[in-house]
């Protein structure tokens, strides 16, 4: 059992989500960035998309009831257990009675605190994650707040973390070759031309030239996006059809939209282009006020950087599990 | 370096036993902290000396922080400045000396002890074996 001792608003219980329902109008949910869930997890010795926090405000705190291992990935920052300042991306023991603290991170958006065993939420439709939108999913379907107390899954790891700590270089270390860094600030997100790219004029220089801020009416459905109004050549009607996290459309006002892991399952508005699914999770790490820019991508690119991070995760796993039991054949 | 306290009566007891199992007649070790000496005699008779000598209050012994594991030697903690990583300097019990880089995994090499970090003794990068001496910390009560 863990109990919330301090949280801000919109902190949930998140996995990799609950695809597959769309077509009755359920969003898929799931962390905003998959990537540090599942790394925290195989860090902790649980499945890739067992339940973890998502906590997207700061300061945030947890008590633990019981020895429990646990990670705390995605954002940049040092976690605190009691008084002892942490690494972020590594494993550790915690014991009965310790608090495990947040902090604002210094540069990203999202830290993820996945447990040893998982949060042992109700499963819906396959998965614990909160649906905001629809209030079910997650702990009672809605955010966290100060006194939840919440039950662990049994750890299915019997290769104890070290007393040390066992950590990962990040992913946006380990594979910055695949991953390009910010340039002056802005971070370069690849995107593939929509369904609608035609409509806009210079083959959408407009769209794909200029620096784009995260405009502060953005959440977890989609980033609102703010710039020089982009226009289609002509207007035209279009009836809803089906969206799925990673669509930028493009609404009457010019200023684009990207839909983000609670996003709608249709819209109606131009769709010019699309996110490469393996940069959402930085777009999840990107806070309201940044700079972004969309790099024109390919599917050959797209697959590419699938298979990097495919590579980089089994890696993690296989070393990790591999580390794990040469210590204790050496304890 | 072995660890093994000559002073105990159950190792010595251990090695008067498999001395004698081995018909070896004597055995003699010498440590800057005290002598050791067994002597098998003959009809079963065995003498044992230990002289322990006192160490000058003022001499620490370092302590010598090992690899727990086959590794790249990663020394310091990326997100502090170079600075913070200079020799000699105080470190306290929990604070990270370094890493142990397997593959993309880092085992981080904690201190466990507060002292004076004195020595770094392997390079940046550096393949180490089990066991391998990596930092040198001069204890402080």
């Amino acid at each position: 059992m863990i109990e919330i001792v301090e949280t801000g608003p919109f902190n949930t219980v998140q996995d990799l989500g609950r695809p597959g329902y769309r077509d009755i109008g359920v969003s898929a949910s799931g962390a905003m960035d998959p990537f540090a869930v599942r790394i925290g997890n195989i860090l902790v010795g649980n499945e890739e998309g067992a339940a973890g926090i998502e906590v997207q405000t700061f300061p945030f705190s947890l008590r633990f009831d019981r020895r429990t291992v646990f990670a705390v990935t995605g954002a940049d920052g040092d976690p605190i257990l009691d008084a002892l300042e942490l690494l972020p991306w590594c494993a550790y023991t915690a014991e009965a009675g310790q608090v495990l603290q947040l902090k604002h991170p210094p540069t990203l958006a999202r830290a993820y605190v996945c447990i040893g065993g998982g949060l042992d939420v109700p499963s819906v439709m396959g998965s614990r994650s909160t649906s905001l939108r629809g209030s079910f999913g997650g702990n009672a379907g809605r955010p966290l707040v100060k006194g939840d107390r919440i039950a662990l899954g049994k750890s299915a790891d019997i290769a104890p973390v070290p007393a040390s700590g066992l950590a990962v270089i990040e992913p946006a270390v380990a594979l910055r070759d695949v991953f390009p860094d910010l340039v002056d600030g802005t971070l370069p997100v690849r995107a593939l031309p929509g369904g609608e790219h035609a409509l806009f004029p210079d083959d959408g220089d407009a769209f794909w030239s200029q620096t784009w801020k995260i405009s502060s009416r953005s959440d977890r459905t989609g980033y609102r996006l703010s710039g020089e109004p982009i226009k289609p050549t002509a207007s035209i009607e279009m009836r809803s059809h089906g969206i799925v996290p990673g669509v930028i459309q493009v609404p009457p006002g010019g200023e684009p939209i990207v839909q983000m892991s609670d996003a709608n399952t249709a819209g109606g508005y131009p769709k010019i282009a699309g996110v490469i699914e393996c940069d959402l999770w930085r777009l999840g790490q990107a806070r309201i006020g940044s700079r972004i820019r969309f790099v024109r991508s390919t599917h050959a690119e797209a697959r590419a950087v699938e298979q990097a991070v495919a590579r980089y995760v089994e890696d993690v796993r296989t070393t990790s599990e591999m580390v794990k039991r040469a210590l204790r054949a050496m304890a | 370096m072995s660890a093994i306290d000559f002073s105990d009566p159950a190792t010595i007891a251990l090695l008067t036993d498999a001395l004698t199992a081995a018909g070896v007649s004597g055995l003699e070790i010498s440590r800057p902290g005290g002598q050791l000496r067994i002597v098998i005699e003959t009809g079963n008779e065995t003498r044992i000396d230990v002289t322990t000598t006192t160490q000058p209050a003022s001499v620490v012994q370092p302590v010598v922080l090992k690899a727990p594991m086959a590794g790249h030697f990663c020394p310091g903690r990326s997100s502090r400045s170079a600075a913070a990583d200079r020799l000699p300097r105080s470190v306290s019990a929990a604070d990270i000396l370094g890493f142990l880089r397997v593959g993309p995994i880092l085992l981080p090499l904690c201190a466990g002890r507060a002292g004076i970090l004195t020595k770094q003794l392997a390079e940046p990068d550096a393949l180490v074996g089990f066991g391998d001496p990596l930092f040198e910390i001069e204890p402080q009560s």
